[in-house]
């Protein structure tokens, strides 16, 4: 069948997939969020329930009085995704429904806003998955920092200037912190691995009980790097050791995938406006520089991400290409 | 449906909004060629034969290969295969195996007698006169077939096959391949007369008078004179001449040590059969370096580099940068050569020229000396056309200049030497006499090939190459063939390690990497069309599909 045979309006009611986020919706150009959300969905399939905090997912997908979502969505409030999340999953339990509530917020919504609702209902244990959508900053609000925004990353509100390179804390480690609450299942994936992304939804689905995933989802507006390039940012991230794809079950690490090639961290760096200031002929700028090499070798040696042993998942492999999508 | 209070909206309704409007760039499909394909010297696209393979179809592959080289078989073992070197995957870990599996087309050709796609010429189309049955003399005849033409192939040996048959060692290219791949491309519907001279048979004039048009293809088949500051020991047999004996013989007298002079593929080819004889010591002289990656390759002996390995591990002792600079003689009897060490450098005025250094000299102790220089062309019944030559010149679709309807390739040219050179020069002059006779100028082919780093390698995974087995040293006698070849599983494993340069993979990274998605998947795979199609009202065109593909299939073109 051809394009000559087939309109493209009908094609795209014929893809071979579950559509839960639908074009026409208002990201940026290569918004890695609106790529993330759309794979979390196609993992989840068609019976679920969104809670969605405040943030761009919520604002470029429901333009008033349109909707790009094709699951139950609901809105709610910054500082209360887990709160009516956990309050959907109650309610479809009493219904005797069999839909399973999923939470979507930001890192300004997870990291430090909702953190108090998220921490609630991991402890209550309802049965919901929580994805965190990490852009490292407060971006539809206009690019201030957040508690997750890495460390030296400039933002409105930790400007790159004489006193400071960018911001002066740390980010921070929300893992750890989810991972003290002893739930089954929490993990995190890259946009720039769309298969490991996506078994690892499938993988939190299985579980009856609060599950976590962490999204490294590049903002090419907040971060000051081209939209065509957002998917490298992201696999740099992973492949530099700055963002680690790690599995944590009962706040155990049980997987994490290892780096076929280890890339110097200024890689990464040097493709975003918001480290460019790391990049000037400057000592202080060296010295970040160092610093985040050494935060990147820190989880390469605390997570062993050194691909020196066989990985059983082969998430790396997983995404490469073979002709008709073959599998080998 | 009851709705409560507060704003809704029903799902996938912002479709209703085509954000295709705040497009700068759109995305569009643009096949570009491989490298290997350019590098071919017979016009072969080898990315797409292996994508045929690659999708289980190797009756397809082979068709694909042929509408290029009718000669797979021969050239997959005979060929320098130049399309290994540009191979884009030589960067990332080692080159498609492309010549291997050349050869196990070929074959699985002559094995399952697949038929060539070219249907037999009608009776009234123009018949077109070749001279000389060589790889370029068959490969015109056979694509001037292909563009609906009659050819008649005239060649002063009996049989065809020209420098395959008189001088390709059978330990190269076994006598069975040649003679099935050959007769098979005959029964096409080509005329052949054999035992046909130029020049004694039969004159060009004649043919000129007879037929629209002709295309010389005679090969250079006379050895280059050879002597050292004029003087030649007795009882002086050149290299090509001994090769041509061995070749239909298989026997030649042999000295206790030998020296061949000359770095191309005869000097090479002698020097193992002289091994094959059972010369002990046998050594190469030539001017130029050993191949090797460090050296320049404009310093590289001519011949394949291969062959100077297999060479090498026969026991044939190389001599490179270095020259003959007298005869050791007593009397008549040769008792060795001064050997002297040279090597090509840029003089004052900026030309380039070899210089020997003295006190490098040494004598060389050996009974014979043959020299292989190199050839030219027998000028005999070609006299008007050479001159003074050693070569003909012609332009770059053949045609001699000064002389309509006369064509010219192979190694009668300045620059071949290489069969699938002679074989591309026979295809390009069937274009260009097909042009000739409609009254119209040839089409040129533009090759615009992607590089590297058009490429995202990310998405490829390491696999190393599928070698030959070659034959052990201990058993390379006589005609056996050294080089072995690949199995079906083997052949596949290539073809599934090709990175499809500049053509789809449909891996399925634009549909799946589309943040929109704008990009859509029909229903159905059909081989040799593009699966993808890009969705314009909603593409914004941010251009992560095009960064993302694989292949460099996929470009960004600014909005007009």
């Amino acid at each position: 069948m051809s394009t000559q045979e087939i309109s493209l309006e009908e094609l795209r009611q014929r893809q071979s997939r579950f559509r839960g986020l639908e074009a026409g919706h208002r990201a940026c150009l290569g918004c890695g969020q609106a790529l993330a959300a759309r794979w979390v969905l196609e993992a989840a399939g068609p019976d679920v329930v969104v809670a969605n905090a405040t943030g761009c997912l919520e604002v470029f997908t429901t333009p008033w009085p349109e909707s790009a979502w094709r699951v139950p969505w609901l809105h709610s409030l910054f500082e209360n995704t887990g709160a009516v999340a956990a309050g959907l999953e109650a309610a479809l339990k009493v219904q005797g429904k069999t839909a399973k509530a999923l939470a979507f917020a930001g890192d300004g919504g997870t990291f430090d806003i909702g953190f108090q609702a998220l921490s609630g209902l991991l402890e209550r244990e309802h049965d919901v998955l929580y994805v965190c959508y990490d852009n490292e900053g407060y971006m539809n609000t206009g690019v201030q920092r957040s508690g997750s925004t890495p460390h030296a990353a400039a933002t409105t509100t930790s400007p790159a200037g004489r006193a400071r390179l960018g911001k002066r804390h740390l980010k921070k480690d929300i893992l750890a912190i989810i991972a003290s609450h002893h739930i089954a299942y929490a993990a995190t994936a890259s946009i720039a691995y769309p298969e490991d992304l996506k078994r690892k939804v499938r993988q939190a689905l299985l579980i009856t009980g609060p599950t976590f995933l962490h999204l490294h989802a590049p903002c090419p507006l907040g971060w000051g790097h081209d939209g065509s390039l957002s998917v490298e940012v992201a696999r740099l991230a992973v492949q530099t050791g700055l963002f680690p794809l790690i599995e944590m079950e009962r706040g155990q690490v049980i997987g994490v995938m290892p780096l076929r090639t280890i890339r110097p961290v200024a890689d990464y760096l040097k493709l975003q406006g918001r480290f460019g200031h790391l990049f000037r002929d400057d000592p202080r700028a060296r010295e970040e520089l160092e610093h985040l090499q050494a935060l990147a070798d820190h989880n390469i040696e605390v997570f062993n991400l050194r691909a020196d042993r066989p990985d059983p998942a082969d998430s790396e492999g997983a995404d490469t290409v073979r002709r008709g999508r073959r599998r080998f | 449906m009851i709705l409560t209070r507060g704003a809704y909206a029903l799902p996938g309704t912002s479709l209703a909004y085509k954000t295709g409007t705040w497009r700068l760039q759109r995305p569009v499909h643009r096949h570009r060629a491989a490298p290997c394909h350019a590098a071919c010297p017979a016009g072969e696209d080898a990315q797409a034969w292996l994508a045929r393979l690659d999708e289980g179809d190797s009756q397809g592959a082979w068709e694909s290969l042929v509408s290029a080289n009718p000669l797979p078989a021969i050239t997959g073992r005979v060929c320098h295969h130049p399309c290994e070197r540009a191979c884009n995957r030589g960067q990332f870990d080692q080159p498609i195996a492309i010549h291997a599996v050349e050869r196990f087309l070929g074959d699985q050709a002559l094995a399952n007698d697949w038929p060539y796609p070219v249907s037999p010429p009608s009776p009234a189309a123009p018949e077109v006169a070749v001279v000389g049955a060589g790889p370029a003399g068959l490969s015109c005849a056979y694509h001037l077939l292909r563009l609906g033409y009659k050819a008649r192939v005239f060649d002063a040996l009996p049989e065809a096959g020209g420098t395959l048959r008189t001088a390709l060692p059978p330990y190269r290219l076994p006598r069975g391949v040649l003679e099935a791949e050959i007769g098979r491309l005959l029964n096409l519907g080509i005329g052949f007369e054999p035992g046909v001279r130029l020049g004694r048979d039969v004159y060009l004039d004649d043919l000129r008078r007879q037929y629209p048009a002709v295309f010389l293809a005679l090969g250079a088949t006379r050895p280059r004179p050879w002597d050292v500051a004029g003087v030649v020991p007795a009882e002086l047999h050149q290299g090509l001449e001994l090769l041509k004996e061995w070749v239909s013989v298989g026997e030649l007298p042999k000295a206790d040590s030998v020296a061949v002079v000359g770095g191309g593929n005869t000097s090479v080819d002698i020097a193992r059969v002289m091994r094959r004889i059972g010369v002990p010591e046998v050594h190469l002289i030539t001017h130029r370096a050993l191949p090797h990656p460090e050296v320049p390759e404009d310093d590289w002996m001519p011949a394949i580099p291969r062959e100077v390995e297999q060479a090498q591990e026969e026991g044939v002792v190389f001599h490179p940068h270095t020259g003959v600079r007298r005869l050791v003689l007593r009397g008549q009897q040769l008792l060795g050569i001064e050997l002297v060490k040279m090597k090509k450098l840029v003089q004052p005025d900026g030309s380039l020229k070899r210089v020997p250094f003295e006190g490098t000299e040494k004598v060389l102790r050996i009974e014979q000396v043959i020299p292989a220089i190199g050839e030219m062309v027998d000028p005999s019944g070609l006299e008007s056309l050479l001159g003074c030559q050693e070569f003909l010149l012609v332009d770059a679709w053949g045609r001699v200049a000064g002389i309509s309807g006369v064509f010219a390739g192979g190694d009668m040219r300045f620059g071949a030497g290489m069969v699938s050179i002679a074989i591309g020069d026979g295809r390009r002059a069937a274009l260009a006499i097909a042009a000739y006779l409609q009254g119209k100028e040839p089409e040129a082919e533009p090759v615009k090939t992607i590089a590297y780093e058009q490429l995202n390698v990310n998405y490829y995974d390491h696999a190393p190459r599928a070698e030959p087995t070659l034959l052990p040293v201990a058993q390379r006698v006589g005609f056996a063939e050294v080089e072995g070849g690949l199995d079906t599983a083997q052949a596949a494993a290539e073809a599934a390690r090709c990175f499809s340069c500049g053509s789809c993979l449909s891996c399925d990274n634009c549909w799946n990497l589309c943040p929109e998605p704008a990009v859509l998947k029909l229903p159905d795979e059909i081989p040799g069309q593009v699966r993808y199609v890009f969705d314009y009202d909603y593409c914004k065109g941010c251009g992560l599909c095009a960064r993302e593909c694989p292949c460099g299939f996929i470009v960004m073109e600014d909005e007009a």
